[in-house]
């Protein structure tokens, strides 16, 4: 797909800065965006490249905007809302909760 | 499912697409020259825009895999081989390219033809 995340990159971004003794996670949020990935992958509702379609339909903007552990949480999202694993207002009253502080 | 004993290996490796069952005939040897079709799908491809028309030399041969171009949109696996494919970065981006530079893309069988 000809969209913003064609997998060979674009120039005009400057150069790569690599962080010194980066860790593998920089918040807890993206480690469990990474075990959700893997756990929804293993309930075969959808595939690795349905997931990585879905990250390529992102609204151009907001996909340069957000960070690499985002694109993931909102494909996530997309695929177990298109797939009918859960529903959007289910996803929009529980992130309300947590944004209050429930657990 | 994934099961508690798969869990390290699926996190570790991620699950593979390679399809060593699927007896295909290569239609690709290494040292062949073929060329990256110029496609441009409205659904998902792995073939990266800079390199669709762009001649390379087939430098090895991965095996059989999934294809994502129809796995990404529920139209089957349709295997087929994959090949790591040099490309000259001087056929790539022209002039400004450091001279003796190379790049080596995977590439799907359906990605290429003969040249």
């Amino acid at each position: 797909m000809n969209g913003i995340h064609d997998l060979g990159g674009m120039h005009g971004f400057g150069p790569i800065v690599c962080e010194k003794d980066e860790p593998v996670f920089h918040a807890e949020w993206e480690r469990r965006t990474f075990g959700l990935l893997t756990a929804t992958l293993a309930l075969r509702r959808y595939n690795i490249d349905e997931f990585r379609h879905a990250i390529e339909r992102m609204d151009p903007t907001g996909y340069l905007e957000s960070s690499y552990y985002e694109h993931w949480l909102h494909a996530i999202e997309t695929l177990l809302i298109e797939k009918g694993v859960i529903t959007k207002q289910e996803l929009t009253t529980r992130t309300a909760e947590l944004a209050k502080g429930a657990s | 499912m994934l099961r508690p004993e798969q869990v390290e290996q699926a996190v570790k490796t991620g699950g593979s697409t390679r399809r060593p069952e699927a007896w295909i005939t290569p239609r690709f040897k290494p040292g062949d020259i073929v060329r990256a079709r110029n496609r441009n799908p409205v659904g998902h491809t792995r073939l990266a825009r800079y390199a669709r028309g762009k001649r390379g030399v087939i430098h090895q041969d991965h095996g059989v895999f999934v294809f994502p171009d129809t796995n990404a949109h529920g139209l089957g696996d349709k295997p087929q081989h994959v090949y790591s494919v040099r490309f000259e970065a001087q056929d790539l981006w022209g002039d400004p390219a450091p001279g003796p530079d190379a790049v080596y893309i995977d590439l799907w069988d359906d990605y290429l033809e003969p040249a």
